[in-house]
């Protein structure tokens, strides 16, 4: 398999897909409409992080097991 | 004439699951007493059930149909589009719907009126009520297509009997019976995917010397296991391509646009509920989503793999589902996830007749109605104007069966009228100068460049990341990134040369504002100090009109003031908020444990004599 099927689209998705994640939450936190001093948000705040991270493992693990297989 | 797929066992099994939806439906009618109960069901429901009720909205009929087609040709990339939506969750999250929710707007078009100005929200009704009505029509025609191979009769008639049960169950009860209808079809619609998928495994298990499980993995070539496409070929299944027109152009158009998803959203009974219902939706229930509807192609390919002769080689693609379904079940079995293929056209047409319903009243009928109508009067319209979208939609079901596959008419769909939209709404909200004269312009030019894209591709060619130009059929999913572009493109320059909008018109209507929004929500400052909900009996009070009165202990515990807004449920959780009602503070009283009424709340949140509830301030 080559780089094209196997990690390119991966660096792609996270790369581009990730950039307007974190800008989304810049405005977000610079706008105040997540506020970093309420506990609450905070949370909200870790949950947003996970499930970005929850998608990158899930692809990059399948990503791993067909290179493997 | 075609042979017929299934059993006696299998019609009888369809028939009785659309009897018991639209049953269970018609019975939810009550609950809708005022337009608002009918499109928004009240703003009171549970997060829980907002999530459950989305599940069945998201999978549509021709979602099986298609997913399983590209599960059977590529493997597990077929999930791509399920698993990309996270990207844009923080500023749908804390952006867009603290806006939609605390703005009261009824609609997206009403929207675009607010922002910019009325024919903004002309040219957005336009836009996105062919959207809706021709979405309604390939649910139609993709279960029609189905059904009409299991029962023999017509197509066409088979498309006017399944609008027509869809009509039975919506016609009075609005968003109240879609929630309902499609909290249990989504657990059928999860069910009968997984069921599936264990059938498929004890199918490769029974008939090759390995275990199911096994079986599956071993007879999924390598490339099958991938998670993502190849990045820029074949032309017709590529990664860049779909990530640019599902990953960005659709889940904004998801997120933002989707009018049946916001009403969705809106029917929560607060902005929290509704974070948390899109935050589990898009963490939890996509991913199940995607295996639902993928896995008969995976399975497929691994009996094709591994059990030569079962599956025919020259199968069409869009038949896969039906054919393994039809291998892998025994009878009665297949009526019930044929049957599960109804629950995802239903619900996912039922939510999108009563979203454009919500357009139809909210953005044309009360607009252009000078003396203003009665509750009853726009509830006996909204419901002739979900029987009018049905009848259009039918009438569009020959149109959308012109094209080669349900695939291809989907995706003609998505791309011509997603972007313009796309591009309007977000930059509405994420930048506060993009003007008036830049949406109209976006809207006509934008529209305008995108068919000069689609007649001449090698304007599109600099876009295409490598991928290859089909002669004569164009660029199919990098379209998307070029239709963004020009539409963005004459956004913003529209925007640099023309003069900018009044700052306070746009008050609590741009990301910039999310923070006062509570305050213009409330109307006076709101009280954020935590206290504690609390368990109340009820008692009425005639006097009362829109207020209701604790006692002052009571109040205390909840750190309540009055003039302070108020949510009452029915103490018993599982409701979700069905029995519930949002009001004031009003003068307290000195009684503990009572809070006191008036008739007209009473019947709207339908309380129960000897039922306590359950109160807690808002704000």
């Amino acid at each position: 398999m080559t780089f094209q099927e196997t990690w390119l689209p991966f660096i792609y998705l996270y790369g581009a897909g990730g950039l307007a994640f974190f800008l989304g939450l810049i405005l977000i936190i610079k706008t105040k409409a997540l506020r970093l001093d309420y506990f609450k948000h905070k949370k909200w705040l870790g949950v947003l992080l996970y499930g970005l991270f929850f998608y990158m493992f899930i692809h990059s693990m399948f990503i791993f097991l067909a290179i493997s297989s | 004439m075609e042979q017929m797929l299934g059993t006696g066992l299998d019609r009888a099994v369809i028939l009785f699951y659309f009897a018991i939806v639209m049953g269970f439906g018609a019975y939810f009618g009550k609950y809708s007493k005022t337009t608002t109960d009918y499109f928004f069901g009240g703003r009171r429901f549970s997060w829980w059930l907002i999530t459950i009720s989305i599940v069945a909205t998201g999978i549509g009929s021709h979602s099986f149909v298609k997913y399983t087609t590209k599960a059977y040709q590529y493997g597990f990339s077929s999930t791509m589009t399920y698993m990309n939506d996270w990207f844009f969750m923080p500023l749908f999250m804390f952006g867009w719907l603290p806006i939609i929710y605390y703005s009261k707007v009824r609609s997206i078009p009403e929207y675009f009126e607010r922002r910019f100005n009325p024919t903004a929200r002309y040219l957005a009704t336009f836009m996105i009520l062919l959207y809706m009505i021709g979405y309604i029509a390939i649910q139609f025609l993709t279960l029609a297509t189905a059904l009409y191979k299991i029962y023999g009769i017509p197509l066409m008639l088979t498309v006017l009997l399944i609008a027509f049960a869809t009509t039975i169950y919506m016609h009075y009860g609005g968003q109240t019976s879609v929630i309902f209808t499609d909290l249990i079809q989504g657990f059928v619609l999860i069910f009968a995917g997984v069921l599936l998928f264990f059938l498929g495994i004890q199918f490769l298990g029974m008939n090759t010397d390995m275990s199911g499980f096994k079986a599956f993995w071993t007879f999924l070539s390598p490339e099958n296991k991938l998670p993502l496409a190849n990045f820029n070929s074949p032309p017709d299944f590529n990664f860049v391509g779909i990530f640019w027109q599902d990953g960005i152009a659709g889940s904004i158009g998801f997120l933002f646009l989707n009018q049946g998803l916001i009403m969705r959203f809106m029917a929560a009974k607060s902005v929290d509920e509704g974070r948390k219902a899109a935050a589990f939706n898009v963490l939890i229930i996509l991913p199940i989503s995607a295996i639902v509807v993928s896995n008969a192609g995976w399975i497929g390919r691994a009996i094709a793999n591994g059990v030569p002769g079962v599956i025919p080689e020259n199968v069409v693609a869009n038949d896969v589902f039906v054919i393994v379904t039809n291998i892998i079940s025994s009878p009665g079995v297949f009526g019930f996830i044929i049957a599960a293929l109804c629950a995802a056209l239903m619900s996912t047409a039922d939510t999108l007749v009563n979203a454009s319903s919500a357009i139809i009243v909210n953005d044309i009928y009360r607009p252009l109605t000078k003396k203003s109508k009665s509750e009853e009067e726009q509830l006996h319209f909204a419901r002739m104007a979900s029987i009018i979208v049905k009848i259009i939609a039918v009438i569009l079901v020959p149109f959308f069966n012109s094209f080669d596959s349900i695939y291809e008419a989907h995706g003609w769909f998505h791309s011509t009228f997603t972007p313009p939209l796309v591009v309007a709404v977000f930059m509405g909200i994420f930048w506060k100068r993009f003007t008036s004269a830049a949406v109209i312009a976006t809207f006509i030019f934008g529209a305008f460049l995108m068919i000069l894209g689609q007649f001449n591709p090698e304007l599109i060619s600099p876009f295409s990341h490598g991928i290859e130009l089909r002669p004569g059929r164009g660029y199919s999913y990098i379209g998307a990134l070029y239709n963004l572009v020009v539409c963005a493109g004459v956004g913003i320059l529209v925007t640099l040369f023309s003069k900018p909008d009044k700052d306070n018109k746009l008050d609590g209507l741009t990301v910039f504002d999310v923070h006062k929004l509570k305050f213009l929500y409330k109307g006076s400052e709101p009280n954020e100090a935590k206290g504690t909900d609390i368990i109340v009996d009820w008692k009425e009070d005639k006097k009362l009109k829109d207020g209701v009165r604790f006692s002052q202990n009571d109040m205390k515990k909840m750190k309540a003031s009055q003039g302070d807004l108020v949510y009452l449920q029915d103490a018993r959780l599982w409701l979700g908020g069905l029995k519930s009602i949002h009001s004031v503070f009003e003068k307290p009283h000195n009684e503990d444990g009572v809070v006191y009424i008036g008739s007209k709340q009473i019947d709207h949140g339908q309380f129960i004599k000897k039922n306590s509830l359950k109160a807690e301030k808002e704000m």
